[in-house]
């Protein structure tokens, strides 16, 4: 919030807490409100919203635009999906391991890649998909090439003599929940913290940042690794909820979801990402009403956005949020 | 700037967004009594060369049943939802026509991939899923007997088509020396692991070994190697849109007519050998259905679709036909719309399709005579139509 | 042994051609826009349609077709720039990104909704093959290969001599000094646009008899292909684009005979990847401009 809104007129009652309170029992009761089909729509969203979160990190707070994020998504996807085919760990351990592989792998990646600038990082990035899918289609031993993986097991968890297995769709969508709430809970942590004022002071000016102590250099390619472990989480999910994995994973449609995701919902902003993952799957299933027109329509909403909400819908969503609390 | 917030624009504009989101979660208005068939495809996107086939064929299935009467006096209602050839949306697709639509019946999908996860989807469900264009074996591996009961395949699977393949290359023309050219994709690359099951029962071996990516145009250094190592015949298990690319850098390359195409990727579409005759003489391959196939269904399917849409059909639009087809002889033998009904039924159908009778195995895969031809002086010579029981790996 | 690595090499020139012609287009609009144009392939797929659209349903010779196929691009493009990519003069490059992709999504998914999803067949060209040297070659590609040397000839002299490559030069340089000294910047991007999107179409047309497939997301695959190429050649350098393009076709060949097929589609962004690590502006560029 700026020096100048520091007075606020506080006309009106604020409903800010009110309205948070229904948001909150609307996100737990969700799955008793609608149909399965919007139960399924609110899955799909709160999947692409935490490889969405990790991006919105590099982009919306590092000021570094990366296509990158489908790979680590279907790193993490391969490696939650090969332990639960292959061994049956428990859901936990999938997410752990998704998270940390893909946050592995990003180290690698990023050392080189982080050194590029604009368009090159860009399509660096982008390479890092194209790659990744030969690898999954090549690498047959491993990854059962083009076959995919299959019949990924439900999620199950243990907990010493306890053992409960999340299964439909009801059930899956309080597991996504609850991963979606501390993912974002995570990021606001991450976000808040001086690091985060940091990575803020990187994307305004890095020579600038860097002069004043901020290893730049450093953060780059922490803040690179996190967003890929945010994006191993999803795909951690991607592959329980689907229980299919295939090469297909790795796709530059999935990247360009995740940014339109963090761009439509606004940058820098953790509810801009939030409200941009279900905006994206509002959308996209609102026009399966016209099947022949649907992706027509969807690349003119994406021309609408680009030049008619410059900034996402943060700025209405800030509004929004202070005029219901009767700021004006 | 300043930006002058009013409330009753906030409460428009929020109302906007409320509605708008709202649209897709709201159910249509029930038509009365009709079927109501859901068919997931691929139709937007690079996939959709496929799923336009696919839609035009079930529409033109649909249409005709409703214009003879419906089935049992009740007419069929076509949904159709685009996968996109993804997973995720493949899911999102099905997941509405069952929710939001109320569909019982759904057709779907081309990839592979996408119909691994919209079994589970089916089941949950209850909603019967035919399947009528993936070839990955694993489908029906896990139906029937296997687990989902209520997903059925209309489709050969890759196994019955490399086995008579080989065979005919090996038996009826000689070929030991064979190049590996196939699409890099669960079809291919199947088709291929069964060929070289069953090539060694014929002292076939296999020289080179490549797959192209989907939508790959360059095979010409592929075939200069395998100009250069000798061997006699190239298996390739292809795209049809790939065939005459392939047929056409055969030529230019000199080895039409000395190198032979045996596989399946459409060889007998007049389009296809009209594009590169030399290179297509001779070629072998096994096909579920052929547009020549005589019979007066068959014909009469090819004649409709080449008048309506001004195309002429593929295989995907055949199998689409086909299974609008079946579904309808199932719900007819079951004398109701009932999905269990017509489950039942469909285990137990005898459907006598335009290529022969069609039977369901206790995993639900259909079992199709699957027809054997060669190109002979430019047109498709069918020399023989096999079936056979595909052995599933036990559990 | 070596004719076959040289049976390859050329091979690879054929294809670096069209990568190259498709590739100049797509740098010279990124050279005055600095965005990077997702939807490129598309007008490559459009020149494709038209050409088909004027064989199979006008009746029209392939000579004919090229032109029908060029000229109806270059009216989408007209509009497209005008509506679109004139708004995007000094917009951040991520809006870039969305917006290229949904003209893609726009164009792509408009001609699959009007000529159907299914591929089609293009029966023009010269598909007969020649022997030159030994290597067998369609005579089409000799075209694709005659044509190339004259595009870039062209292009080459244009933007040296010519006031509007003159202009477009100054704009991929300076925005604000051009409107200072009175170029007409939306004019500029405008033309270049509409030449870079005929380019690509020409390159599809050329390339349709060869090829043979069309269906509507043929351009995706590309504009998959021609991205790796313009950075290499350092974005909006005609010339090292035609020697990336080059580089790229005879890798990609080389890489199909001797690794496998499947690799190809792999090595455009995995040589990006080692030329940047060894060179982060490009092979060509000779500064960092952007």
């Amino acid at each position: 919030m700026s020096l100048t809104e520091t007075v606020p007129q506080a006309r009106r009652r604020d409903l800010r807490i009110p309205l948070a309170v229904v948001l909150i029992v609307v996100a737990l009761a969700a799955p008793y409100i609608g149909s399965r089909y919007v139960t399924h729509s609110l899955i799909i969203a709160l999947i692409f919203m935490l490889p969405a979160h990790g991006l919105n990190l590099l982009v919306g707070y590092t000021g570094l635009l990366s296509l990158a994020q489908a790979a680590f998504f279907g790193i993490g996807a391969y490696t939650a999906g090969l332990l639960a085919v292959n061994y049956g760990t428990p859901f936990y351990v999938n997410l752990i391991a998704a998270a940390l592989v893909s946050g592995a792998a990003a180290l690698p990646l990023g050392i080189p890649a982080l050194r590029l600038r604009s368009t090159s990082f860009v399509m660096c990035t982008l390479g890092f998909v194209i790659i990744g899918q030969a690898i999954a289609k090549n690498w047959v031993s491993v990854t059962r090439g083009d076959m995919g993986l299959s019949s990924i097991p439900k999620p199950y968890f243990e907990l010493g003599p306890l053992s409960f297995t999340v299964s439909g769709t009801t059930n899956f969508y309080y597991l996504a929940l609850a991963v979606g709430v501390l993912a974002t809970l995570a990021v606001w942590a991450i976000v808040r913290s001086p690091a985060g004022r940091n990575m803020v002071a990187i994307r305004e000016n890095e020579t600038l940042a860097e002069s004043l102590g901020v290893p730049t250099w450093h953060y780059k390619l922490i803040v690179f690794m996190i967003s890929a472990m945010f994006a191993g989480v999803g795909g951690c999910l991607y592959a329980h909820y689907l229980t299919v994995v295939s090469p297909l994973t790795f796709q530059m449609y999935y990247s360009t979801t995740m940014l339109i995701i963090v761009l439509g919902g606004g940058a820098g902003m953790i509810s801009g990402t939030v409200f941009g993952s279900l905006l994206f799957v509002g959308l996209t299933e609102a026009l399966r009403v016209a099947p022949e027109v649907r992706m027509i329509a969807y690349g003119a909403c994406l021309l609408v956005l680009v030049f008619w909400f410059k900034q996402g819908f943060a700025p209405l969503i800030n509004r929004f949020w202070n005029a219901i609390g009767g700021v004006k | 700037m300043t930006h002058q917030f009013n409330r009753r624009m906030l409460c428009i504009s929020t109302a906007i967004l409320a509605i708008a989101g709202s649209v897709p979660f709201t159910a249509t208005a029930q038509a009365a009594d009709t079927i109501k068939l859901g068919i997931v495809a691929p139709m937007s996107g690079p996939n959709a060369r496929y799923g336009g086939f696919s839609l035009r064929g079930a529409e033109l299935a649909v249409k005709d049943i409703n214009d003879a009467g419906g089935v049992n006096g009740t007419k069929i209602q076509l949904f159709n939802a685009d996968s996109q050839g993804t997973p995720v949306e493949g899911v999102s697709a099905t997941r509405r026509l069952i929710d939001q639509e109320g569909v019982d019946f759904i057709i779907g999908d081309v990839s592979s991939s996408v119909t691994l996860a919209m079994q589970p989807v089916a089941e949950d469900a209850e909603v019967l899923l035919l399947n009528a264009a993936s070839s990955n074996p694993k489908i029906t591996y896990q139906a029937g007997v296997g687990g989902f009961k209520w997903t059925y395949r209309n489709y050969p699977t890759d196994e019955n088509r490399a086995l008579v393949v080989a065979k005919y290359a090996a038996e009826q023309r000689g070929f030991t020396k064979f190049a590996v050219l196939s699409v890099d994709s669960d079809y291919g690359r199947s088709a291929i692991t069964f060929t070289k099951k069953y090539l060694p029962e014929f002292k076939g071996q296999i020289l080179s070994e490549d797959y192209y990516k989907e939508g790959e145009v360059d095979f010409r250094s592929v075939l200069a190697k395998i100009r250069d190592n000798g061997a006699q015949a190239i298996i390739y298990y292809g795209l049809a849109d790939t065939t005459p690319i392939l047929a056409r850098q055969m030529v230019e390359l000199g080895i039409a007519g000395k190198v032979t195409l045996i596989g399946n990727g459409e060889f007998n579409t007049e389009k296809t050998i009209k594009s590169a005759p030399t290179a297509l003489e001779g070629a072998v391959e096994a096909a579920a259905w052929l547009p020549q196939f005589d019979s007066p269904a068959s014909k009469a399917f090819v004649e409709k679709f080449t008048t309506t849409y001004k195309e002429a059909p593929n295989n995907h639009a055949y199998v689409h036909w086909d299974t609008v087809n079946l579904l309808a002889a199932a719900i007819k033998q079951a004398g109701s719309a009932d999905k269990s009904k017509v489950r039942d039924a469909l285990s137990k159908i005898k459907y006598k399709s335009p290529v022969g009778d069609v039977t369901f195995d206790d995993h639900n895969q259909a079992r199709l005579p699957m027809i054997l031809l060669q190109i002979e002086k430019g047109v498709p010579s069918i020399k023989g139509a096999y079936s056979a029981d595909i052995q599933y790996p036990a559990k | 042994m070596l004719s076959t690595v040289l049976e390859q090499v050329v091979n690879g020139i054929v294809t670096g051609s069209v990568y190259a012609i498709v590739a100049v287009g797509m740098t010279m609009i990124f050279g005055v826009l600095r965005a990077i144009n997702f939807a490129h392939g598309e007008y490559y797929m459009l020149g494709t349609f038209g050409a088909w659209f004027a064989i199979d349903y006008l009746g029209l010779s392939y000579e004919a077709s090229i032109i029908v196929g060029v000229l109806a691009t270059m009216v989408v493009a007209y509009v497209v720039g005008q509506l679109v990519m004139s708004r995007m003069v000094g917009a951040p490059a991520e809006s870039g990104v969305l917006a290229t992709l949904g003209i893609a999504l726009i164009l792509q998914n408009t001609v699959i909704f009007v000529f159907g999803g299914g591929y089609k067949f293009f029966s023009g060209g010269y598909i007969e093959p020649i022997s030159i040297f030994g290597f067998s070659l369609a005579q089409q590609r000799i075209l694709i290969l005659v044509v190339c040397l004259v595009v870039f000839v062209g292009l080459e002299l244009m933007v040296t001599y010519s006031r509007l490559g003159m202009a477009m030069r100054a704009v991929s340089q300076n925005v604000e000094c051009c409107e200072v000294v009175g170029i007409d910047v939306p004019q500029v991007v405008s033309r270049t646009f509409i030449l870079g999107a005929a380019l690509a179409a020409l390159s599809g047309v050329l390339t349709a008899p060869v090829n043979v497939s069309v269906y509507g997301g043929m351009g995706e695959l590309i504009t998959f292909k021609t991205l790796p190429i313009i950075i290499m050649g350092g974005l909006g350098n005609v010339r090292g684009t035609f020697f990336a393009a080059m580089i790229l076709g005879i890798a990609e060949s080389l890489v199909a005979t001797y690794v496998g097929l499947q690799f190809r589609d792999t090595v455009g962004f995995a040589t990006l990847i080692l030329v940047l690590m060894w060179r982060p502006h490009g092979l060509f560029s000779t500064q960092a401009r952007f």
